[in-house]
């Protein structure tokens, strides 16, 4: 009994002191952006293609997609290592499915510590966990999610893919506060640099309620306030966002004024 | 006069000042072995679990898509071996050398017999190395049994159509024979490792017990430093990170770092196993019992 007790005190200390070296010397990550961008990338480019035959679209070929994505962890981490907060913006051409206006779809990333992932894609431009093929039998979308690995020594230099943020109204009405001014909710998505710019409120009478800067990080939410109060009478506020960092909404944002 | 008294030549047995050397030691111990109805049970099972665990994991309505490859292992069963394979790495291959490894030295406690054998019948080197490696020869016949059960069940229950890598990439069929097959072989480095490292806790703690449950949980203990983000720089020298260095035979283009790394780490855990377990045996006082 005293021999096993030993074994087990020795296997937890020899435990601590891997890990404790491991600790001491861990020098970051093999899971990095750059081999996350094109593990990805090339991975949606095998799996799309494979999606496009099912559906009997002619002509899409791993190559002829041209996917590129920029990954990222999330704001305020360290851009490398296992996690499930990845997500990578990817954009491809696909004469068959046009793109958003933002020119890329958003796909979520969990990164296991051995280097393999699952990738789930944005189901406007993918479609669901079943898609019909050419003969009308409903099939696996093999997009729709998928598993790779990544190699720990593939090339690790930056792919320098780049995409902005999306900006998004969020509010969906227009609420009057006690001193009668009226506000907005912004948020940020995932993409280089955040989001910096100015919002300008219009009520449908024609009055000017002002226009207010915002600079945020991405993947954040913020409210604006107006200076000017909303004048007796307004049904509707239009907010227009423009941006100098992050992709502005394509159309202003027209909300009614709740009460 | 004295012509008489001593023998004629050949009429009495020579004796036989020259111990048993290091094959019929073994040719012994593969006898134990195969009479032990421990060793044959394992054979058996690594013959025919894989047959349940197929048309089990077939059967389910929702495939088991938290592991690798088994999204499609209920369609695929190039992907149900490999499901299969991913999970036998993190304890069954462990279990299965650690049941004979770390009982073969223990055995010899538990019976008494350490005095018989080694003031007697055989040098001390003969017969580690005999055990060593009839303990290694059946880890790696289990091995190959349990990986050919697992493949041609799992192709028999599920099906021979292409498989999806781990790039996406579609393998055809006549490829995915030779990868699974492949990723497979890939477990026998780090599954010597272990049985280095039952050898070793059986000699060292005398009891079977420890000699086959320490190994397991050390395993899983492995696991679980290999787990944590900041072990990260460690993961690669694990043994039981070398269970899945298959991962990069199935992507496209391939890659062999991780294999290669793990099966140098392989050899370094047995060696450092193996040499500490012959200097406790050569260093061990039997005349005790």
């Amino acid at each position: 009994m005293r021999r096993i007790i030993l074994t087990f005190a020795a296997a937890v200390l020899v435990a601590v002191g891997l890990g404790g070296v491991a600790v001491a010397t861990s020098g970051g990550s093999t899971i990095t952006v750059p081999r996350l961008d094109r593990a990805v990338a090339t991975s949606f480019s095998n799996v799309y293609a494979q999606e496009s035959a099912i559906e009997g679209h002619t002509g899409i070929t791993p190559s002829s997609l041209q996917a590129k994505a920029m990954c990222d962890r999330g704001p305020n981490v360290t851009q490398s290592g296992p996690g499930a907060t990845w997500n990578c913006l990817m954009s491809w051409s696909d004469p068959n499915t046009p793109m958003p206006p933002t020119g890329y779809g958003k796909f979520e990333l969990n990164v296991h510590s051995n280097g393999c992932f699952t990738v789930g894609s944005p189901s406007s431009l993918i479609g669901y966990q079943t898609i019909t093929d050419r003969r009308g039998r409903t099939v696996n979308n093999p997009a729709y999610e998928w598993d790779s690995c990544l190699d720990p020594a593939s090339d690790d230099t930056p792919t320098g893919t780049t995409f902005p943020s999306a900006l998004t109204v969020t509010s969906t009405t227009v609420n009057v506060t006690a001193d009668g001014t009226v506000g907005v909710d912004l948020a940020c998505g995932v993409g280089a640099g955040g989001c910096r710019g100015s919002v300008a409120a219009v009520t449908d009478t024609g009055v000017k309620l002002g226009t207010v800067p915002f600079t945020m990080t991405e993947q954040a939410t913020t409210h604006l306030k107006f200076p000017t109060a909303l004048p007796a009478g307004a049904k509707q506020v239009t907010f227009t966002a423009t941006t100098t960092t992050g992709f502005a909404p394509p159309s202003p944002a027209t909300l009614a004024v709740q009460g | 006069m004295s012509a008489t008294t001593a023998p004629a030549r050949g009429t009495t047995p020579r004796v036989r000042t020259a111990r048993a050397g290091f094959s019929a030691t073994l040719g012994f111990e593969l006898r134990k072995l195969r009479a032990q109805w421990r060793t044959r049970a394992v054979l058996l099972g690594a013959l025919l679990l894989p047959i349940p665990v197929a048309f089990a994991i077939h059967a389910q309505g929702n495939p088991p898509k938290d592991s690798l490859f088994g999204r499609y292992a209920t369609t695929n069963g190039f992907a149900l071996a490999l499901l299969v394979l991913g999970y036998a790495g993190q304890w069954v291959m462990p279990l299965l050398t650690a049941i004979v490894a770390g009982d073969i030295f223990a055995s010899e406690d538990h019976h008494g017999t350490w005095k018989t054998i080694l003031t007697r019948s055989v040098s001390r080197g003969s017969f580690f190395g005999a055990k060593t490696v009839a303990a290694m020869g059946f880890a790696i016949l289990v091995l190959l049994i349990l990986s050919a059960s697992t493949i041609v069940t799992s192709v028999l229950v599920a099906g021979h159509g292409d498989l999806i890598g781990l790039s996406g990439q579609l393998i055809p069929a006549s490829q995915a024979w030779h990868l699974v097959a492949m990723s497979w072989l890939t477990a026998i480095p780090p599954t010597l490792a272990f049985t280095g490292l039952a050898i070793l806790l059986g000699i060292w703690s005398r009891s079977a017990a420890v000699g086959i449950a320490a190994p397991v949980v050390i395993g899983f203990v492995l696991q679980l430093v290999g787990s944590m983000g900041s072990a990260e720089a460690l993961r690669p020298y694990l043994p039981t990170s070398a269970y899945e260095a298959w991962h990069g035979f199935l992507a496209s283009p391939s890659f062999h770092g991780p294999f290669v790394t793990g099966l140098i780490a392989s050899a370094v855990w047995a060696a450092i196993t193996l040499g500490l377990s012959w200097t406790l045996l050569r260093r061990r006082d039997i005349t005790g019992g």
